[in-house]
C-alpha cells in the first residue's frame, strides 16, 4: 500500500514536470522512448561550428549585426538536465551536455557545491535513478519562477531598437541596454539580474550581474548563486543560425569559469526545430498544420500562476521546500 | 501583503504630489509627434501614470495607505446596474480577500496601465508591444490586419487589435474573463467587457490615455476614463522587475496555514 502510494505520488510529480518548463509557455510537449537517439548539444555543435565559413550578418539601420526575428530554443528535452545523460524518462531523452568547457561537459563545482547539487537532485522525487524518495525541492520554474540563466535556453523573438535589444519569450521578456549605461549597484538583486550589452564585431556580448541566485540553470538542481556573473555571446554564424555561448563565473561555487554552447535556429528553418519543452508559442505555431492560419504568427495569452494554482497547491502539500539561494561557505 | 501596499503607497503618494498637469490642460492639443522608420506616430519610450486610479477610479478621500485623489471617470459616476452596484460594494467591503491583485494574477486591462509601475511601448510595423515592469507582462496589440479571433475566449488581458487614427493609437479589446478588477476599490466587469483605448501624444513627454468601457452585463451604458501618461525623465530609466507571483509564493510558502493554499 505504502509502495503504491509512493509510486502514485512519483507519477503525479513526474506529470507536473511535464508542464512546459518556461511556465506559461504553451508549446507542445514531446514524449521520448528509451531508444531515442542522443540529442546533439555542445560537443556536436562546436565541431560543426568549426567547419562554418566566415559569415557577416546583414546590418540594421543603426549599423549593427541584425539578429532580429524568431529563434528556437535548443533541440531535444531542453535543459531538463544540462549535463550529458542517457534516457531518463519520457520527457528527458538522451542528450549531450550543454557544457562546452570544461571539455568533460561537467559543471566544475567545488566539492561542497557538487554535494549540494547531488542532494537537491536526489530529492527531486521525479522517479529518477538515485533518488532518496524524499521530497526536498521542486524545480522553481514549476512554481512559475522565471529568471536567468534559465531564460537563455528559451526560444524568443529578438527586436533591435536604438539603444537596446529586446528578447520576447512566450510569457516574459528581457530588455538589454546597449547604450553603455552602468549596471545597478550590487545591493540590487533580481531574478533576471541586470543585463548590459555591447557589440564586438559580429557578436552581441551581454554581461549579466545582480542575479539573486534563486533560480536553477536546469530542472535537475544545477544552480548559480548570488555572486554569479554571466557573459552571453550572441553571434549569427549563418543566415538562420545564432551561435549562443554563455559563460558562468562564480569563484564562490565553481572551481573555474565554465561555458555552455548551443545553436539557436530561426523558427521554421533548418535542423532541430522546436521539439523540446523549451520553445515559445511562435515556434510552436510554426507547424505545417498552422501554416495557412493567419494567427499562426501571433503569441496569445500564456498564463502560469493563473492556470497552475492547483499544481502549486499540490507541490506545497507534497512537502517540497522553498528553494532559497545557496550560501557558499566562508 | 498589507505591508507591501503601505510601502508602495508611500512612494506613490510622494509622486502624486508632484503631478502638475490636469487632464483638461492636455486635451485638444495639436502636437505632431515624430515618426518611426515605418512612418507611424512614435509613441515609444517608458511611461507611467501619476494618479491614484490604481486605488479607486472615482473621487475618494484618504485612508491608511491610500492617498486621496480626484477620479479619472468622466462625470465621476460609474453606471452600474442595480444588482452590479451591490456586488461592487461587496467587493469593496471584502477587498483584502477578493482583490485579484493580492493573488498576483494578471491584473487585466485597463488596470495594468495605471498601476504604479513603469511600462515601455515598442512599435513594429505589424504590432505594438507594451512591456510592463509589473510581473514582466507583455501585452501585444496586433495591427497585422487580423480581426479579433472568433470566440468564445476568456483571457485575463483580453485580445487587443490596434489601428492608427491620426496620431492616436486606437486599441479595440475584447475576449476578457471576469476574474480581474479595475482598481483596489472593487470596481469590476464581466466577460462581456469591451474596451476602446486611445493613446494620443499631446507633447514630447505626454500621452493622453482614454478608455471607453462597455459591458452590458454590469453597466447600463458605456462610460469613459481618461488620464495623462508621463514619460519617465530619469536619464537611465529602465524597466527593472516586480515578480509579484514569486514574491507572494515565497512569503506564503513558509506559513503553515496560508489561505493561498487552502482556497479552491
Amino acid at each position: 500500500m505504502r509502495q503504491w502510494l509512493f509510486a502514485t505520488l512519483a507519477a503525479l510529480t513526474a506529470a507536473l514536470f511535464m508542464l512546459p518548463i518556461t511556465g506559461r509557455a504553451a508549446a507542445p510537449q514531446a514524449f521520448y522512448r528509451p531508444d531515442t537517439p542522443k540529442f546533439p548539444q555542445a560537443r556536436s555543435w562546436v565541431a560543426q561550428r568549426a567547419k562554418l565559413p566566415p559569415y557577416r550578418a546583414p546590418r540594421t539601420p543603426d549599423g549593427v549585426p541584425d539578429l532580429q526575428g524568431n529563434w528556437n530554443g535548443p533541440v531535444g528535452g531542453g535543459n531538463d538536465d544540462l549535463e550529458e545523460h542517457a534516457y531518463i524518462d519520457v520527457t528527458t531523452p538522451p542528450q549531450e551536455s550543454y557544457v562546452s568547457d570544461p571539455p568533460d561537459g561537467k559543471v566544475p563545482y567545488q566539492p561542497w557545491a557538487l554535494a549540494r547539487r547531488n542532494e537537491i537532485r536526489a530529492g527531486l522525487a521525479r522517479g529518477w535513478p538515485g533518488e532518496t524518495g524524499q521530497r526536498l525541492y521542486t524545480d522553481p520554474s514549476s512554481l512559475c519562477t522565471n529568471g536567468m540563466p534559465r531564460l537563455g535556453f528559451g526560444g524568443q523573438e529578438i527586436i533591435q531598437k536604438q539603444g537596446y535589444v529586446l528578447l520576447l519569450t512566450a510569457n516574459t521578456y528581457r530588455v538589454i541596454p546597449t547604450d553603455g549605461r552602468a549596471a545597478l549597484g550590487e545591493s540590487a538583486k533580481f531574478f533576471f539580474g541586470v543585463s548590459r550589452g555591447r557589440w564586438e564585431g559580429e557578436t552581441l556580448v551581454v554581461n549579466v550581474t545582480g542575479l539573486n541566485g534563486e533560480t536553477w540553470i536546469d530542472s535537475a538542481g544545477n544552480f548559480i548563486g548570488p555572486n554569479t556573473h554571466l557573459t552571453e555571446r550572441w553571434t549569427r554564424v549563418e543566415p538562420n543560425t545564432i551561435d549562443y555561448v554563455m559563460t558562468v563565473e562564480d569563484p564562490t561555487i565553481y572551481t573555474r569559469p565554465w561555458t555552455m554552447t548551443y545553436p539557436k535556429r530561426r523558427t521554421g528553418t533548418g535542423p532541430g526545430g522546436n521539439a523540446g519543452a523549451i520553445t515559445n508559442a511562435v515556434a510552436a505555431a510554426a507547424g505545417a498544420a498552422r501554416a495557412a492560419d493567419p494567427y499562426a504568427k501571433e503569441v496569445w495569452e500564456n498564463t502560469c500562476l493563473e492556470g497552475n494554482h492547483d499544481n502549486v497547491v499540490l507541490l506545497k502539500k507534497l512537502g517540497f521546500k522553498w528553494f532559497d539561494a545557496v550560501t557558499p561557505p566562508k | 501583503m498589507k505591508r507591501r501596499f503601505a510601502g508602495l503607497s508611500g512612494v506613490f503618494a510622494a509622486v502624486v504630489l508632484l503631478a502638475p498637469l490636469p487632464v483638461a490642460a492636455q486635451t485638444g492639443a495639436t502636437y505632431t509627434p515624430p515618426r518611426t522608420r515605418e512612418g507611424q506616430p512614435d509613441l515609444q519610450g517608458i511611461w507611467q501614470v501619476l494618479n491614484t486610479a490604481a486605488w479607486d477610479l472615482q473621487d475618494h478621500g484618504a485612508t491608511l495607505g491610500v492617498p486621496a485623489g480626484r477620479g479619472v471617470v468622466e462625470g465621476n459616476e460609474i453606471p452600474y446596474r442595480p444588482e452590479a452596484l451591490a456586488k461592487k460594494q461587496e467587493n469593496f467591503k471584502n477587498r483584502q480577500q477578493l482583490d485579484p491583485e493580492n493573488r498576483c494574477i494578471l491584473p487585466g486591462v485597463p488596470r495594468v496601465t495605471y498601476m504604479p509601475y513603469p511600462f515601455r511601448i515598442v512599435q513594429q510595423a505589424d504590432k505594438v508591444t507594451i512591456l510592463h515592469e509589473y510581473s514582466r507582462i507583455i501585452r501585444y496589440v496586433y495591427m497585422n490586419g487580423n480581426p479579433h479571433p472568433e470566440g468564445p475566449i476568456d483571457w485575463f488581458m483580453g485580445d487587443s487589435r490596434g489601428r492608427w487614427e491620426g496620431n492616436s493609437l486606437v486599441v479595440d479589446a475584447i475576449h476578457f474573463n471576469d476574474a480581474t478588477w479595475f482598481d483596489r476599490a472593487g470596481n469590476y466587469h464581466s466577460d462581456a467587457l469591451h474596451l476602446v483605448e486611445r493613446f494620443t501624444p499631446t507633447g514630447p513627454d505626454h500621452l493622453l490615455y482614454e478608455v471607453t468601457v462597455e459591458d452590458p452585463k454590469v453597466f447600463t451604458r458605456p462610460w469613459k476614463i481618461s488620464m495623462p501618461l508621463y514619460r519617465r525623465q530619469e536619464k537611465d530609466i529602465e524597466l527593472l522587475e516586480y515578480e509579484c507571483g514569486t514574491y507572494l509564493l515565497k512569503q506564503e510558502w513558509q506559513k503553515p496555514d496560508s489561505p493561498l493554499f487552502n482556497q479552491r
